[in-house]
């Protein structure tokens, strides 16, 4: 039972979202292959691939690529290459990470996987990445795309909004039909490109351009009615998404963290649940660690948790009522069966003192006594605080008296000193005592002037430098 | 569609109109110069209505000008996008037509035309339903429905489209 305790916090992915993710892909990426050079070379076995990621994506949670390719029989490359485009399209969070052998072991021990096979051949640092499905981001993401099909059909479809688009065949510039007014030309009544001069063409929307070069109004129709059709034929074929979405729409998001939150959590867990899990057949199988199923699947939520919250929280309640501070005790007055017990600790904490002692041997159950000793015990505090402001305030009074005391006797070494000083050390001390009458004085500009006037008169007796008086 | 705003203007008069008759030189015009301008904020002004107020002169120093802030009310026409607008076509060849409302051009293309329409060239180029029914041709009027608007410091322009329930040719003068 212990070990439920670390698997509770393991992210579970509810079913309807592998579902979701599994059915995605089927209806949208069956047919994807990546981009590649030699396309037609790979393409076969590169078909379904993206399925077969998905799915294996969907049953684990952060997964090293390289792993990942190993168990899937997939050339590495490819793999990445497919994840770069699901990361792409926002379904797949990654992470690199240049790791030594010493970390991909962290890794990997994390994940229940073998540790010494590695350890040998990565010496040096390698670039890692390690990738996760973000099923929230899905879920959004596959709405959006509905949406987009759908109001592409849409349009498509009853094209009435659409601003008309022109094209220049020669230098490629786009038009649309708020230039008209410029482009039309008095030759001819066709629209002409303003750079160059070439008639312009009318750009088809892209779903209709392959048939419709020139065709008029009857092939235009007959798109129409092909969109209709299509239209159509989407809403059947999306129907289970759709319902799927709809499902998902209430459910909780599966939301991984990042990775090194991760792996250090699913570390903790794998040491902790070390004598149980490395047999697991999953694991072994496994060979290089995926994390198996039990980090999705299996909830162990159940009972241990709640007897250890209840464990926690007595305890707790013991501490809190022992440093229960003694304002606290005025509520404490009240009849409960616990607060008499917290009033039983608290009189223990505070039992040093002789009244209390003999308070608590009578008080346990007479509370009128217990009353007075409060009243007893408050008044007293009251009075010592009362003495200590009393202090307080006499020391503050004294020290503001000394400072006083201390401020006049600079202000009047200041006054005295102004000029031996000045004499001695020149400008910078002016300047401060120039801040300094301004300061005391709101009064800003009469101040300068009075202060200039006394340098000056002072400098004149001076004879010293007349410069810094200026500046 | 119309609004009736208030804006102001400096107007600058010159002082051979200072006399008896200065509000209404200055009136007469700020109705020349106002009238049939187009901004892009507030549209095509289409009529001064009233003056609310003219504030004191100012004297231009050399000149002998003087400034006047003037504050009049008129009319202003502003398209927008999805307002439905009836219009005069000015000009059809095969991308579409164009159609003025008032001061205001629009341009309908040919795919915002309805599909049973065909272009038909000749001295007279024009769009033409199958059996001849509607005629969309110089001077006549439409029906149509602005999607989109450009708008510039001083000039408006829009597209409309007349593919749509109750738009289309509203009055044929060849039929007539």
């Amino acid at each position: 039972m212990e070990k439920s305790i670390t698997v509770v916090q393991k992210t579970v992915v509810l079913e309807p979202f592998i579902k979701l993710v599994k059915l995605l892909v089927r209806i949208f990426y069956d047919n994807y292959t990546p981009e590649s050079d030699n396309q037609q070379k790979t393409a076969k076995n590169v078909r379904g691939t993206a399925v077969i990621v998905l799915d294996a994506l969907a049953r684990r949670q952060w997964v090293r690529e390289e792993d990942l390719a190993k168990e899937l029989k997939r050339n590495a490359k490819e793999l990445r290459k497919l994840i770069r485009h699901f990361e792409e399209q926002k379904f797949v969070m990654r992470y690199h990470r240049k790791e030594t052998a010493k970390r991909a072991k962290m890794y990997s021990y994390a994940v229940g996987g073998p540790i010494d096979g590695r350890a040998e051949d990565n010496v040096k640092f390698h670039t890692h990445s390690y990738c996760c499905l973000d099923y929230a981001q899905i879920y959004d993401i596959v709405r959006y795309k509905l949406h987009r099909l759908k109001k592409k059909f849409k349009d498509e479809l009853e094209d009435r909004n659409t601003v008309q688009e022109y094209g220049c065949p020669n230098c490629k510039r786009k038009y649309n039909a708020l230039d008209a007014l410029r482009l039309i030309s008095m030759e001819d009544d066709s629209f002409h490109c303003e750079n160059c001069n070439g008639e312009l063409v009318m750009e088809c929307n892209k779903l209709t351009s392959e048939e419709v070069v020139d065709g008029g109004d009857n092939a235009r129709r007959r798109q129409r009615e092909k969109v209709k059709v299509w239209l159509q034929d989407l809403e059947v074929e999306l129907k289970p998404l759709t319902e799927l979405i709809n499902r998902v729409k209430d459910l909780p998001f599966p939301a991984f963290e990042p990775f090194p939150a991760w792996e250090v959590r699913a570390a903790k867990a794998a040491r902790e649940n070390g004598d149980l899990n490395p047999n697991d057949p999953s694991r072994s199988l496994g060979g290089y660690g995926s994390t198996p199923m039990p980090f999705l699947g299996e909830t162990k939520v159940e009972v241990n948790l709640g007897e250890g919250k209840e464990d926690v929280k007595s305890k707790g309640g013991d501490s809190s009522l022992k440093v229960l501070p003694p304002w606290m005790i005025k509520q404490g007055m009240n009849l409960t069966e616990e607060q008499r017990g917290e009033m039983r600790q608290e009189a223990n904490v505070d039992g040093l003192s002789d009244d209390k002692k003999s308070v608590m041997e009578s008080g346990d159950d007479n509370k009128d006594l217990k009353d007075e000793y409060l009243k007893a015990y408050y008044a007293a505090i009251l009075e010592q605080q009362k003495l200590a402001a009393k202090l307080n305030q006499q020391e503050s009074a004294g020290e503001s008296t000394t400072t006083d005391i201390e401020l006049a006797a600079t202000s009047s070494d200041r006054q005295v000193g102004m000029k031996s000083k000045r004499e001695e050390e020149e400008e910078e001390d002016v300047e401060w005592e120039e801040q300094a009458s301004v300061t005391a004085n709101g009064n800003y500009k009469v101040d300068l002037n009075v202060e200039a006037e006394e340098a000056e008169e002072k400098e004149e007796e001076d004879d010293d430098d007349i410069d810094w008086e200026e500046g | 569609m119309f609004f009736h705003i208030v804006l102001e203007r400096n107007m600058q008069l010159h002082p051979r109109f200072f006399g008896r008759n200065l509000r209404e030189n200055l009136v007469s015009k700020l109705m020349k110069d106002v009238e049939g301008t187009c901004s892009g904020r507030h549209g095509f002004v289409v009529a001064i209505t009233g003056i609310e107020s003219i504030g004191k002169g100012l004297i231009r120093d050399g000149t002998g000008f003087v400034t006047f802030p003037v504050k009049y009310q008129c009319v202003v026409f502003r398209p927008f996008k999805g307002e439905i607008l009836e219009a005069v076509v000015t000009l059809v060849n095969k991308m579409g037509f164009f159609a003025e409302a008032g001061p205001v051009q629009i341009f309908v293309s040919k795919h915002l035309i309805p599909d049973d329409m065909e272009f038909q060239a000749g001295d007279m180029p024009n769009y033409t339903t199958s059996d001849g029914s509607v005629k969309i041709q110089k001077e006549c009027e439409v029906r149509l429905k602005i999607i989109g608007t450009r708008v510039d410091a001083t000039e408006i322009f829009c597209v409309g489209t007349i593919k749509d329930d109750f738009l289309g040719v509203i009055n044929d003068p060849a039929a007539a």
